[in-house]
């Protein structure tokens, strides 16, 4: 249980944050994005981190944070260009 | 805030915390101490950075290395020091096939990986006495202290994972100090206004502890916090930038590192036509320093030396005075004379050299000179302090009647073991400083081996008491008394008493001895106050 709640925060906390990352990459200019993400990046892994610790619901998060990644994966999937540069 | 979400914070806190907290003790020591490498490293060699006009003469460095090399077709890295009196420099071998023997897979790139069998070369050049040094006699106290506040010396436990040992769990330890640090602001939220200034310090000691504990860790949350964060960045970026290379770049990291502006790509190829005419390189550099202003030069780099194909990038970063953020540099093609690239390390700044510079200036702590020094050492100081009162009130917290005593017995150790560990580096370091000065010869197998085995005859010693309150005292004293010892063996050794550096302005070296004696005074005075005035208390009955 504790173990679960551990990788779910610390693996599927990390796949949301660069999956998100990812995606503001499609939408912006991506070394501005991932320039951000050197601040953003970890401390929304240490949140989603602790969001695991704190849920009544962990495998309903796992699902959360698998569904998050996919989303924000979507585009790479698709093979969509970015916005900015190719 | 609900009872849940209490226990939940104040759990998570508790456990990131005491698994941190001896090397997050060590990090955040040997790192505050790292604000003044500089200065220890003039201390060290008993040579001012600061207290002469340094002249950087490349022409003549590149004469003398003709010397021993044929330099035709090398690659250059010269990458000056902070103060700009000394530089590391990189040979690579030469390009031309009839210089070096051709090898059959390509040179490794990358920083870190150095020798091999090749004629390359690696070294230390000061520009005041124009000899170089290898890395390993170069290496000194401040570099010591540097590296240690990374974990570097634990890259040698053979542990193949792919990633340095030693900088991989330094990267997992701040990763977990920031999450302690969240937790830890959410688990005190609520009394966050009414406790800020509380201190009770005639109370009792788990009173004290948590008072000391609450109060300076809210109070240095900002400062721990940036250092969290900007500290996981230096350490283990490659977490974000490799899933980063995969999925935007096509796994291309060479690409990444060139639109963060890490590297500016020189692409020339070696063309065997030697260069038309002589080079001069000190003449190129003042010509851009010129341009540049108060910004100095940081970094240099040539390709194909002496060939027709020659370029030279030289980077610069502007003075914190004139702007915060920024990167300058100018790459250019020897031959024609021709600018091929440039910006200006003052105007030209965009959204990646402000991230890049808040990042690094704000853990160097490199822009607002010595006064900031002084103040975010304080503060590391203040976050050992933080850790140190974690760990005792980890341990009472857990010695209650009803606790099984095995348990109670493998807390006390836990904690014994830490305390050893933490407690101890103060005088190790002092005594460190010492035998550098009395020992004929400094490298860096001197320096692990003196500093390494006293940290473990010190802290075994200090364990086996098995009484806290007794290590306290012991270590306090050796602080005071060590400490103390550190601008003695300057003057006795090297003369250098802090009167003479004082009288010719060698603020670098009289810094360290002044930092030193304040040391030993806190050291001396909290002792005195120990023995006068503590209650005595007792783990496990």
């Amino acid at each position: 249980m504790r173990l679960n709640k551990i990788l779910a925060g610390s693996a599927g906390g990390y796949l949301v944050m660069v999956s998100f990352h990812v995606f503001l990459g499609y939408l912006l200019p991506r070394p501005e994005v991932m320039a951000t993400a050197f601040f953003s990046g970890y401390i929304l892994w240490a949140f989603l981190l602790l969001w695991a610790f704190t849920t009544r619901h962990i495998w309903r998060l796992w699902m959360i944070y698998l569904a998050l990644t996919f989303l924000f994966l979507l585009p790479h999937i698709l093979k969509i260009t970015p916005l900015y540069g190719s | 805030m609900d009872l849940r979400k209490y226990n939940i914070y104040f759990h998570t806190h508790t456990i990131s915390g005491i698994i941190i907290a001896a090397l997050l003790y060590v990090i955040f020591f040997a790192g505050s101490f790292s604000f003044f490498r500089d200065d220890i490293t003039a201390w060290q060699k008993g040579r001012s950075a600061v207290s002469e006009e340094i002249d950087a003469d490349y022409n003549f460095l590149m004469d003398s290395l003709s010397r021993n090399y044929n330099l035709r077709g090398r690659d250059f890295g010269f990458y000056l020091l902070r103060q700009g009196h000394g530089t590391y420099v990189n040979m690579s071998p030469s390009k031309d096939t009839t210089i070096s023997k051709p090898r059959k897979e390509a040179p490794g790139r990358g920083r870190g990986r150095r020798g091999g069998n090749d004629d390359s070369a690696y070294f230390l050049y000061h520009f005041t006495d124009k000899k170089p040094v290898t890395y390993t006699e170069g290496y000194d106290m401040g570099e010591f202290l540097y590296r240690l506040h990374f974990l570097a010396q634990l890259n040698q436990v053979p542990i193949r994972i792919g990633t340095p040992f030693g900088y991989l769990l330094a990267g997992i330890v701040s990763f977990l100090f920031l999450f302690a640090l969240i937790t830890g602001l959410l688990l005190h939220w609520d009394k966050i206004v009414s406790n800020f200034f509380l201190f009770r310090p005639w109370s009792k000691w788990k009173t004290v502890w948590t008072d000391m504990h609450t109060a300076l860790g809210v109070i240095g949350f900002p400062f721990q916090f940036i250092f969290a964060v900007t500290g996981i960045v230096l350490i283990v970026n490659f977490v974000l930038i490799s899933p980063f290379a995969r999925l935007l770049y096509n796994g291309d990291q060479e690409k990444v590192y060139e639109e963060l502006e890490y590297n500016i790509p020189m692409k020339a190829v070696y063309s065997y036509r030697p260069l038309p005419g002589s080079f001069d390189l000190n003449g190129l550099v003042s010509d851009w320093q010129t341009r540049w202003g108060k910004s100095p030069v940081t970094r240099i780099n040539i390709i194909n030396y002496l060939d027709s194909n020659m370029q030279v990038l030289i980077s610069s970063k502007p003075h914190p005075a004139e702007s915060f953020a920024g990167s300058g540099y100018a790459l250019v093609e020897v031959a024609s004379g021709k600018v091929l690239q440039q910006k200006s390390p003052v105007s030209d700044t965009h959204y990646i050299d402000r991230v890049k510079s808040a990042l690094y200036h704000l853990h160097f702590g490199d822009f607002g000179g010595k006064p900031l020094r002084i103040v975010f050492f304080i503060l590391g100081f203040t976050g050992c302090i933080v850790i140190i009162s974690g760990i005792v009130i980890w341990l009472v917290a857990r010695d209650k009647t009803a606790t099984p005593r095995h348990k109670r017995v493998f807390n006390f150790w836990a904690s014994n073991f830490f305390l050893a560990a933490c407690l101890s580096m103060l005088p190790v370091t002092a005594f460190t400083f010492i035998m550098i000065k009395a020992l004929d010869v400094v490298n860096q197998s001197v320096i692990y081996q003196v500093y390494f085995y006293s940290w473990l005859v010190l802290g075994i010693f200090l364990m086996a008491w098995r009484n806290l309150p007794l290590m306290n005292k012991i270590t306090l004293g050796l602080s005071a008394a060590l400490c103390f010892g550190v601008p003695l063996a300057n003057g006795l050794y090297d003369g250098l008493w802090m009167w003479n550096t004082y009288l010719r302005h060698e603020w670098d070296i009289f810094f360290i001895d002044f930092l030193f004696l304040t040391l030993s005074a806190v050291s001396g005075f909290a002792l005195w106050r120990v023995l006068r005035d503590a209650k005595p208390f007792k783990i496990i009955g």
